[in-house]
C-alpha cells in the first residue's frame, strides 16, 4: 500500500550533475525541492578518502563507484533481428551510481561542441547537399544554437571550474588555444594543467607538421579555485586514480566539489538517497505529471506529488522512466513514428599506441583529464562530400593513469601470459603512450531504445532494450582518423607502433570499455513528431516534465558530453525560471 | 573548556583556608552596571545576533536535543559536567529566572538557587557585557526560545570537586571588575574590544592561565591577555604579538578565517571549529572588521613582510622533490601520506589545504593538536560564503605510533619550522585518549 | 603465513592443487620478478571467489541464459564466477585425464603450457561452460592477483609493483608531471606497507 507524501513544488529524479544544478537554481526561486537518488549518499570524506580510494581492484576493475547490473541494467542487441541479451556485468559503458552520479567518477574532459554540431543536419544540407546523408541516417538539428547556449556553457564552466586555454574569444583567435572552436565570451576560469611527457611530445609533433595543439579542457583543477557558489577545489596532484574513482583531493569537479554542500544548506532543499523512482505519475488527460512513485530503502512505496518533475537520471534511465511512464509515444523503427527511444547513439573511438624504449613516461603520473588535443580533423574542418562520411573527431594524447591491471599497454603479438608476458611488462610498462581519436557517432533509424519483452528488473519492470551497431559512415570516419594519426605518430619515431581502429564489418562489442557517452533516446528538437523534448528540454506531451542529460542529443557530438549536458541544464532551468514558473504551460 | 576544571583543584587549598567565611556569608549578586530605561526593548533580530556573538549554542545544545536544552557531556578527569537547560521552561530550564537572576549567571556564575556554576561557564568574560546586551539576551531566552521540558543530568563530580561553595573562593581571587570600559576613543577599536573581551569570550581559551588557572587578564591592558593557551593538549594560538596570526596575516586573511574558517594559510580545527560554525560566520561585516582592527591594534607589532624561502626550506623541498629512496622515514611518510594536498613546499593550497610551514599547530610546544589531526583528520565547518565542508581524512589506521612520531617530527623540523621532536609514547597517549572518547 | 600453510576458503584440495599449478604456468617463477606463486596469486583468487566477486554479487543473473550467445554480447553463462571456476577446473581435469592420463597438476610444465594455450585458442571445448569464459576468468584473476593491492592477498610484499616500477597507492605526483626520467621511489600500499 503506497503512502502519499506531502506535495513538493519540484521533485528531481537523480542527484548527479543535472539534478544538483536544477536543485540549486530552483531553490533560488524559493521552491520546495526534493531530490530522489536511488544510490547511496556519498561525500568526498569518507567515501573517496585517501588512501582507501587508491584501490585499482575495487574501483578500477570491480567498479565500486558504478551502478550494479544486479540493481539496474538493460538488454542489448546489434540488429532488430537479434535477440537482446542482458548487460550482465559492466564493460562497454559504466553508468554512475549514488549521489553525484557519474559526475563523481568521470575523467573530466569538459568540452563545448562546435556550433556546426548543434545544427548538424542544416549544416550538412547547406554545405554538402541533402544527397550525402545516407539512407537510414536520422541526424537532426538540436533546436538551440551555440550562441544561445554560450552563456550557459560559460556558467557551467565557472561552476565546474574548468582549466583550459581559449582559442577564440568573441571571434578573436588566441594563440595556444583551439582556433577552430566556436567563439567564447571569455577565457577559461583556470589556466591549463601542466602536461605529462606524452602530451608534450604529441604537442611538439603535431605543431611541427602544421596542426594546432591546445590543452585538453579539464575538470581537474590546475590551482586553487572558488566557484560562484563559494565551493572550493584544490590543485590536482596527478594522483593517477581519477576516471572510475571519486577524487580524494577536492580537485576534480563533481557535484560534491562544486554544488552539493552549498545546496544542502538551502532550507527548501531536501534529498533522499536509496530512493528509487519507479514511474512518473500522469494526470488522467496525460498532459501533466502529478508526481512520482518511489521506493524507499526499506521497500516502502511512496507517492510523491509535485508540480514539476525533473528527470535528471543518467541517459539510459531517463529514457527508461519515460518509456515506463508512457511519456511521449514510443519510437517504432519500422514506421519511423514515435519519439521516445529514438536516435540512440554512442561514441566512435580508436587509437594508436607508440612504444619508446628510451623514454620514461611514468604513467602513474596522471590526471583523468590531462593532455594535448588537436581539432584539425574536427567536424567543421572536414569536407564531408569529398571524404564520404559525416562526422569528425578530436585527437588527443595524455595520461590518465598507470594502473597495472587495466592499463598495461603491450606491443601487439606479446603473449598475454607466461614468461614472455612477465618480461614484457617490465620492459614496456612506463615506456609507451597513445594517441586517441574521440569521434562523433551519427544517429540511425534502427539505433534506438524500447522496453525488453523478456527480461525484467528486480521490481518486475521490463528492462530497457538497446538496439545499436556500428555503421559504415562512422567506420569510414574512424579510418580517416587513423590515416591522420599514424603520420603524426610516425614522425615521433617510436620503436613500435600499433593501431586499433574499427574497420569494415565491425560489430558492437559490449565487453571492452569504450566510453560512458550514451546519448539520445529522448532527444530535443523543433518538431514534436521527430523529437521527445522541445528546445527547453520540456516534454512536448507532458509539459511539467523536463528531462536533463545526454538523452537530449539528437546524435553524438565528437566531444565528451558533460560540458554540453551541464550547459543544457542551465539553459533549461533558466527557461523554467523565466518562462515556465510564471505561467506553467508548453513553452512552444 | 574541560581543562578549566583543573581550576577546581585550587579550591581544595583555598577552601581549607577560607572555609568558614565562605560558608557563612551570603553571596551578593553583582547589579546592573549601566542605567537603562525601564521600557528598554530590543529590536527584531538584535537579540538573536547577540546570542550568536556570545556563542551559547554549542555548549548548551547536545546532539539530538532541542536548541539550548543543554545536556552536552563534557568529560573531565573528575567526572562528567553536563551543560544546563537554558530554555525558558520553568521547571527544568531558566523560565523562573528574573532579569537579576539571569544577570547573576552571566556576571557571577551564580545559579538562581545560589549555587556556584563551574567556571566552564565564562562569567569571567561575560561579567563585562553591557546592561543593554544582558537584557537583550534575557529577552531572547525568555521569548524567542521554545521552552523544552527536559531535565539535564546533574553534574556529579567526586569529592572535593563537588563542593561548589569552594568556587566562591576562586571567584574572589579570579574575577575582575564588572563593566566594560572603552579605552581607545575609537568606535571601531572599542567595538572590537567589547566583542572580543566580553560576549565573544575569546580569552577563555586564548589567554594563558595564571595562578589557580584564572585567565591572565580579561582585557588588553593585561600583558598576557590573548597570548595563547592550551586545551586538552592542543595549543591555542596566541592572538597578539609578532608570531601571531594577527600580525602574520593580512586583515583580509584574518577576516576570512573568522568568517569562513579558512584562508590562504590555514583551516580551522579543534575547539575553534564550532566557534566559526555557530558564532563567527554570522557576524556582520562591521563587527568582523572591528574584531580584526582590534586584534591587529593590540599586537604591538608592525605587519611583517612575507617570509622568504630560506636554505632549510629549500633543502626540504629538494629532498621531497627528489623522491630519493634513501631518504629517512619522516620525509618518506610525508610523500606517502601528506604530499597530495600539502605539497613539497609545505604550503598547501590557498584557502583549501592549510600550510604546514609555519603552522602554529604544527610547531607549537604542545604536539597534541598535530598528533590528533593526523590520527583522526579534521573537517572545516560549512559557512555561508564558503559552504564546503573540506576535510582531511584520518591516518590513525594507516600509521603506527612510531610512524606518526617520525612524521610529526619531520613536519616540526622541516621548511622554516624548528620545533622539538615528537616521541612515540606521546602518540600512544593521544591515540588512547581519542579511543576512549 | 607461508603459502604452504594457507588454508583455502573456497577451493577444495584438488582445486587448490590445480590453481597452484595453473597460476605457476600463467606467471612462471623463472626470470625477473615474482611468479604467481611468489606473489601469492592463488591466495588472492581463493579469497575473491569466496567473496562477492565469486558470488557474482553485482551481476544481473536472471535467466533465460542463451547458451549460443555471441561473445560480443558479454558474459551470458548462468554460472557465477565461483561456479564457473569450479566447473571449469573439473571439466579441464576430466579432459586432461582423458587425453593425458592424469589431472592437470600431474602433467609436465610443457604439457600444461600446451593445454593452457589450446584453452586460450578455444581448441579445447569444455562442456557446460564456455571454454573462453573459463580461461579469460583465470587469466584475468591472475593479473588482478598479481597487481592488486596486497591487502587482497596477492602481490605479496608488492613485488609485482616493484617489478614494473609502479609506486602503488602513493597517489601524489604533482612534482613529476612532464619529467622524463625514472621515478625512483618504491611503492606504498593502502595499508602503508613500504618497499
Amino acid at each position: 500500500m503506497a503512502t502519499t507524501a506531502k506535495k513538493k513544488d519540484v521533485v528531481i529524479v537523480g542527484l548527479g550533475w543535472t539534478g544538483a544544478i536544477v536543485g540549486m537554481e530552483l531553490c533560488e526561486e524559493g521552491l520546495e525541492v526534493l531530490a530522489l537518488e536511488r544510490g547511496d549518499d556519498r561525500d568526498t570524506i569518507p567515501d573517496f578518502r585517501y588512501p582507501n580510494i587508491a584501490d585499482e581492484l575495487k574501483y578500477g576493475v570491480r567498479y565500486a563507484a558504478m551502478q550494479k547490473p544486479r540493481n539496474s541494467t538493460l538488454t542489448i542487441r546489434r540488429t532488430i533481428e537479434e535477440t537482446a541479451l542482458p548487460y550482465r556485468s559492466l564493460g562497454s559503458f559504466l553508468p554512475g551510481d549514488g549521489v553525484g552520479g557519474a559526475g563523481v567518477c568521470w575523467s573530466g574532459n569538459s568540452f563545448r561542441p562546435m556550433a556546426e554540431e548543434l545544427r548538424l543536419r542544416s549544416y550538412v544540407v547547406e554545405n554538402f547537399g541533402q544527397g550525402i546523408i545516407p539512407e537510414g541516417m536520422t541526424i537532426q538539428d538540436w533546436g538551440v544554437t551555440y550562441s544561445e547556449l554560450e552563456p550557459y556553457f560559460d556558467r557551467f564552466e565557472k561552476v565546474a571550474g574548468i582549466a583550459g586555454k581559449a582559442g577564440n574569444i568573441n571571434g578573436k583567435i588566441v594563440e595556444d588555444g583551439n582556433p577552430f572552436e566556436a567563439p567564447r565570451s571569455g577565457e577559461y576560469p583556470m589556466p591549463p594543467l601542466p602536461q605529462t611527457v606524452d602530451a608534450l611530445m604529441f604537442a611538439k609533433a603535431a605543431r611541427s607538421i602544421g596542426h594546432h595543439p591546445y590543452p585538453l579542457p579539464s575538470a581537474n583543477a590546475s590551482q586553487t579555485y572558488t566557484n560562484p557558489y563559494g565551493m572550493q577545489r584544490g590543485p590536482c596532484n596527478f594522483c593517477g586514480f581519477c576516471d572510475r574513482f571519486g577524487c580524494f583531493n577536492y580537485s576534480k569537479s563533481s557535484p560534491q566539489t562544486c554544488i552539493l554542500d552549498a545546496l544542502k544548506r538551502k532550507p527548501n532543499f531536501e534529498y533522499r538517497a536509496n530512493s528509487e523512482v519507479l514511474r512518473v505519475e500522469l494526470s488522467p488527460d496525460r498532459k501533466t505529471a502529478t508526481g512520482v512513485t518511489y521506493l524507499t530503502a526499506e521497500g516502502e512505496e511512496i507517492i510523491q506529488p509535485a508540480d514539476l518533475v525533473i528527470l535528471a537520471a543518467y541517459q539510459l534511465h531517463n529514457v527508461h522512466l519515460m518509456l515506463l511512464s508512457s511519456i511521449g509515444k514510443s519510437y517504432d523503427p519500422v514506421s519511423g513514428e514515435g519519439v521516445t527511444g529514438k536516435n540512440y547513439a554512442y561514441q566512435m573511438t580508436g587509437g594508436t599506441s607508440l612504444f619508446f624504449k628510451g623514454i620514461d613516461f611514468n604513467p602513474f603520473v596522471g590526471a583523468g583529464s590531462n593532455g594535448t588535443v588537436i581539432d584539425d580533423f574536427a567536424i567543421n574542418r572536414i569536407d564531408f562530400g569529398a571524404q564520404g562520411f559525416i562526422g569528425g573527431s578530436y585527437i588527443c594524447a595524455g595520461t590518465t593513469n598507470g594502473q597495472p591491471i587495466r592499463s598495461m599497454r603491450l606491443p601487439k603479438g606479446t603473449h598475454s601470459w607466461g614468461g614472455q608476458w612477465k618480461q614484457a611488462i617490465k620492459e614496456w610498462y612506463g615506456h609507451s603512450m597513445s594517441i586517441g581519436s574521440h569521434g562523433s557517432n551519427m544517429s540511425y533509424s534502427d539505433s534506438y531504445m524500447d522496453l525488453d519483452p523478456t527480461y525484467t528488473d528486480r521490481y518486475g519492470r521490463p528492462l530497457l532494450r538497446m538496439t545499436f551497431n556500428w555503421k559504415p559512415n562512422d567506420i569510414r570516419m574512424t579510418q580517416f582518423m587513423k590515416n591522420q594519426i599514424e603520420p603524426i605518430a610516425k614522425s615521433m619515431n617510436p620503436d613500435i607502433m600499433d593501431s586499433d581502429y574499427k574497420s569494415d564489418g565491425a560489430m558492437y562489442d559490449v565487453r571492452p570499455y569504450q566510453t560512458t557517452h550514451n546519448v539520445g533516446g529522448a532527444i530535443m528538437g523543433t518538431d514534436p513528431n521527430t523529437s521527445a523534448l522541445n528546445r527547453y528540454l520540456q516534454s512536448w506531451d507532458v509539459h511539467n516534465v523536463f528531462v536533463m542529460g545526454a538523452n537530449a542529443f539528437p546524435q553524438n557530438i565528437q566531444y565528451n558530453p558533460t560540458g554540453t549536458v551541464g550547459a543544457l541544464a542551465y539553459w533549461s532551468v533558466a527557461a523554467i525560471r523565466k518562462h515556465y514558473l510564471p505561467r506553467p504551460r508548453p513553452l512552444i | 573548556m574541560k581543562t578549566l576544571l583543573v581550576a577546581v583543584l585550587a579550591l581544595v587549598v583555598l577552601g581549607l583556608i577560607a572555609i568558614a567565611p565562605i560558608v557563612l556569608v551570603p553571596v551578593a549578586k553583582t547589579s546592573a552596571q549601566q542605567l537603562v530605561a525601564s521600557d528598554f526593548t530590543q529590536d527584531g533580530g538584535k537579540s538573536e545576533y547577540l546570542v550568536r556573538l556570545a556563542d551559547c549554542a554549542p555548549c548548551h545544545t547536545a546532539e539530538g536535543r532541542k536548541p539550548f536544552a543543554g545536556g552536552l557531556a563534557i568529560p573531565s578527569p573528575f567526572g562528567t559536567i553536563w551543560s544546563t537547560n537554558i530554555t525558558p521552561d520553568r521547571e527544568t530550564g531558566i523560565g523562573s529566572y528574573t532579569l537579576d537572576d539571569f544577570r547573576a549567571v552571566l556576571y557571577d556564575g551564580l545559579r538562581k538557587d545560589g549555587a556556584h556554576l563551574y567556571p566552564a561557564m565564562p562569567y569571567e568574560n561575560y561579567r563585562k557585557i553591557s546592561e543593554n546586551d544582558v537584557r537583550a539576551l534575557y529577552h531572547y531566552f525568555m521569548n524567542k526560545v521554545e521552552p523544552v521540558s527536559s531535565p539535564v543530568r546533574q553534574t556529579q563530580l567526586s569529592f572535593p570537586f563537588n563542593q561548589r561553595w569552594g568556587i566562591r573562593a576562586w571567584n574572589w581571587f579570579a574575577l575582575n571588575e564588572a563593566r566594560f570600559k572603552p579605552r581607545y576613543n575609537d568606535l571601531v577599536l572599542d567595538r572590537g574590544a567589547y566583542i572580543v573581551e566580553t560576549l565573544g569570550h575569546c580569552g577563555a581559551c586564548h589567554s594563558p592561565r595564571k595562578f589557580f588557572l584564572a585567565q591572565d587578564g580579561t582585557d588588553a591592558t593585561a600583558q598576557g591577555f590573548l597570548t595563547g593557551g592550551e586545551i586538552d593538549g592542543w595549543p591555542v594560538p596566541s592572538l597578539r604579538g609578532p608570531a601571531s596570526a594577527a600580525t602574520k596575516w593580512s586583515a583580509e586573511e584574518l577576516r576570512a578565517f573568522l568568517a569562513t574558517g579558512r584562508n590562504n594559510h590555514s583551516g580551522v580545527t579543534g575547539e575553534m571549529t564550532p566557534v566559526v560554525q555557530d558564532s563567527l560566520q554570522y557576524l556582520t561585516g562591521k563587527d568582523l572588521d572591528a574584531i580584526v582592527a582590534y586584534l591587529r591594534h593590540i599586537s604591538y607589532a608592525a605587519e611583517q613582510p612575507p617570509a622568504r624561502i630560506d636554505d632549510r626550506s629549500k633543502r626540504t623541498i629538494a629532498l621531497l622533490n627528489s623522491a630519493d629512496p634513501s631518504m629517512d622515514l619522516g620525509p618518506r611518510l610525508y610523500l606517502d601520506n601528506c604530499n597530495g594536498c600539502h605539497f613539497t613546499n609545505g604550503k598547501g593550497a590557498r584557502g583549501v589545504f592549510p600550510e604546514l610551514d609555519g603552522n602554529p599547530i604544527v610547531v607549537a610546544r604542545q604536539s597534541g593538536g598535530l598528533i590528533d589531526v593526523i590520527l583522526k583528520g579534521a573537517r572545516m565547518p560549512s559557512t555561508e560564503s564558503r559552504p564546503m565542508r573540506l576535510a582531511m581524512p584520518a591516518f590513525g589506521q594507516r600509521l603506527s605510533d612510531k610512524e606518526i612520531a617520525d612524521l610529526a617530527t619531520f613536519l616540526r623540523q622541516s621548511w622554516s619550522n624548528n620545533a622539538g621532536p615528537v616521541d612515540k609514547t606521546a602518540v600512544a597517549v593521544r591515540r588512547q585518549k581519542l579511543a576512549s572518547h | 603465513m607461508p603459502l604452504e600453510q594457507y588454508q583455502p576458503q573456497f577451493f577444495t584440495a584438488d582445486e587448490w592443487a590445480f590453481i597452484l599449478a595453473a597460476t605457476a604456468r600463467l606467471i612462471p617463477s623463472k626470470g625477473d620478478g615474482p611468479g604467481a606463486i611468489e606473489a601469492r596469486v592463488p591466495v588472492f583468487i581463493d579469497l575473491q571467489l569466496a567473496d562477492d566477486f565469486g558470488k557474482g554479487a553485482d551481476w544481473y543473473m536472471q535467466g533465460p541464459h542463451d547458451p549460443n550467445a555471441p561473445p560480443q554480447l558479454g558474459y551470458q553463462s548462468p554460472l557465477r564466477p565461483a561456479e564457473a571456476y569450479r566447473a571449469g577446473i573439473a571439466k579441464l581435469n576430466d579432459w586432461c585425464r582423458a587425453k593425458h592420463g592424469g589431472p592437470f597438476v600431474e602433467l609436465s610444465p610443457e604439457e600444461q603450457n600446451d593445454i593452457l594455450t589450446a584453452l586460450e585458442k578455444h581448441e579445447i571445448a569444455l562442456a557446460s561452460t564456455p571454454a573462453a569464459n573459463f580461461f579469460d576468468l583465470l587469466l584475468q584473476s591472475n593479473k588482478e592477483g598479481y597487481f592488486a593491492d596486497p591487502m587482497y592477498g596477492g602481490n605479496y610484499k608488492m613485488a609485482a609493483w616493484v617489478h614494473i616500477d609502479f609506486p602503488g597507492a602513493r597517489a601524489s605526483f604533482r612534482e613529476w608531471v612532464g619529467v622524463d626520467k625514472p621515478y625512483p621511489l618504491g611503492p606504498v600500499s593502502i595499508t602503508g606497507e613500504r618497499a
